[in-house]
């Protein structure tokens, strides 16, 4: 092995990133030559100085307050999410039950904007004039819509068909909503 | 036993914030050493370190785990490391006296004009970017050649390479001063 050989191995040797038969060559070559060994030195000692340059410490307060930083910085550049509910299993029905929810109330908002001011409010109208169901009493808490026959029924839809649907929006009030939507 | 740092990631994937806070405990301070190595200052190291766990902990979802976190998030860094020095180097021609204005807001501006005053501090500084990198990972990080090759994005061979040279040059440098 030739001084030549040593100059490209002093790194490796040094790092021990030599195959042992190669580090065994290179001992034998440093033990009979002084200017290989210098060189060896040399290297050694620049890399001793090298490891020993070191970082300031900039503090525990800075360490402490540093991941506070991060979670900041995140939340600023991450776009807000409103809820990570619609990323588990409870997301689809919910965003069903809502969507149903803003149609109910679009179509009970349409029907009461379309309802002529003058004239008798539906429900009166529907109670005095359709004909009930032998033996079925309407209460306050009970629609009597649902007890009007398939004919009944048809003769309101064909006066006003508007009026009838913005009624049936109107009647579905908290304890039917529950109850339509109690399952999801 | 710790948990580790892929579990730390599902973790946090699931929404546990503690997994955040013992991720960041745990590689805050050889983040903030590397960026502080690239670029020499405390105020750009605690930046650089900052961003390169915002970016991690943003596209955490996109890390496909062939490598380990730590060796993920250095190449994180030192990517952000080279458009620092990179925009750096554009800035050279700025103002003599802003320069010296910034130089002196820096809470830790002696500790760096000590480091300046040093001549093996000049002489990695001086070193052409790669080859630092090399180094840096090599003497302070303790990575194995193969890892250095992954975050640098090149093959372990010039990985080794990169850091036979900067090793070199230093000695030829610091060989030549001291003479």
């Amino acid at each position: 092995m030739t001084c030549h050989d040593i100059k490209d191995l002093t790194v490796p040797y040094l790092e021990l990133d030599l195959e042992p038969s190669r580090v065994r060559d290179v001992t034998t070559h440093l033990d009979g030559c002084a200017a290989c060994r210098t060189e060896m030195e040399t290297v050694r000692q620049v890399l001793v100085r090298v490891k020993g340059v070191g970082v300031p410490d900039p503090g525990d307060r800075f360490w402490n307050e540093f991941p506070g930083q991060i979670r900041r910085e995140l939340a600023r550049e991450r776009p807000p999410i409103p809820s990570r509910l619609w990323k588990g299993r409870a997301g689809w029905p919910m965003a069903l039950a809502a969507s149903l929810l803003l149609l109910v109330g679009a179509w009970s908002l349409k029907g009461l904007l379309d309802r002529e001011p003058a004239a008798t409010p539906l429900p009166q109208r529907v109670v005095a004039q359709a004909p009930r169901a032998q033996g079925s009493q309407p209460t306050a808490s009970e629609p009597d819509l649902p007890q009007l026959a398939e004919a009944e029924w048809q003769a309101f839809w064909d006066e006003d068909h508007e009026m009838v649907l913005a009624e049936m929006a109107s009647r579905l009030d908290r304890k039917t909503v529950d109850r339509l939507f109690g399952d999801i | 036993m710790a948990e580790s740092d892929y579990q730390l990631l599902d973790r946090y994937g699931a929404g546990d914030e503690t997994a955040f806070e013992e991720l960041v405990t745990r590689h805050q301070k050889t983040l903030y050493d590397l960026a502080y190595r690239m670029l020499e200052n405390h105020a750009d190291a605690a930046d650089l370190a900052q961003r390169t766990f915002v970016q991690a902990f943003l596209h955490h979802q996109a890390f496909k785990r062939e490598s380990g976190f730590r060796t993920w998030i250095y190449q994180i860094c030192m990517n952000l490391c080279r458009n620092a020095i990179r925009d750096r180097a554009g800035r050279v021609h700025e103002d003599i006296h802003e320069l010296e204005l910034a130089g002196s807001q820096d809470v830790f501006a002696e500790v760096s004009g000590a480091e300046l005053k040093d001549r093996l501090g000049h002489a990695i500084r001086t070193l052409p970017s790669r080859q630092r990198e090399a180094l840096v990972l090599r003497v302070y990080h303790d990575h194995a050649f193969a890892e250095i090759g992954t975050i640098m994005s090149c093959s372990e061979g010039t990985a080794k390479a990169n850091y036979h040279h900067a090793v070199d040059r230093l000695r030829r440098v610091l060989v030549s001063n001291e003479g």
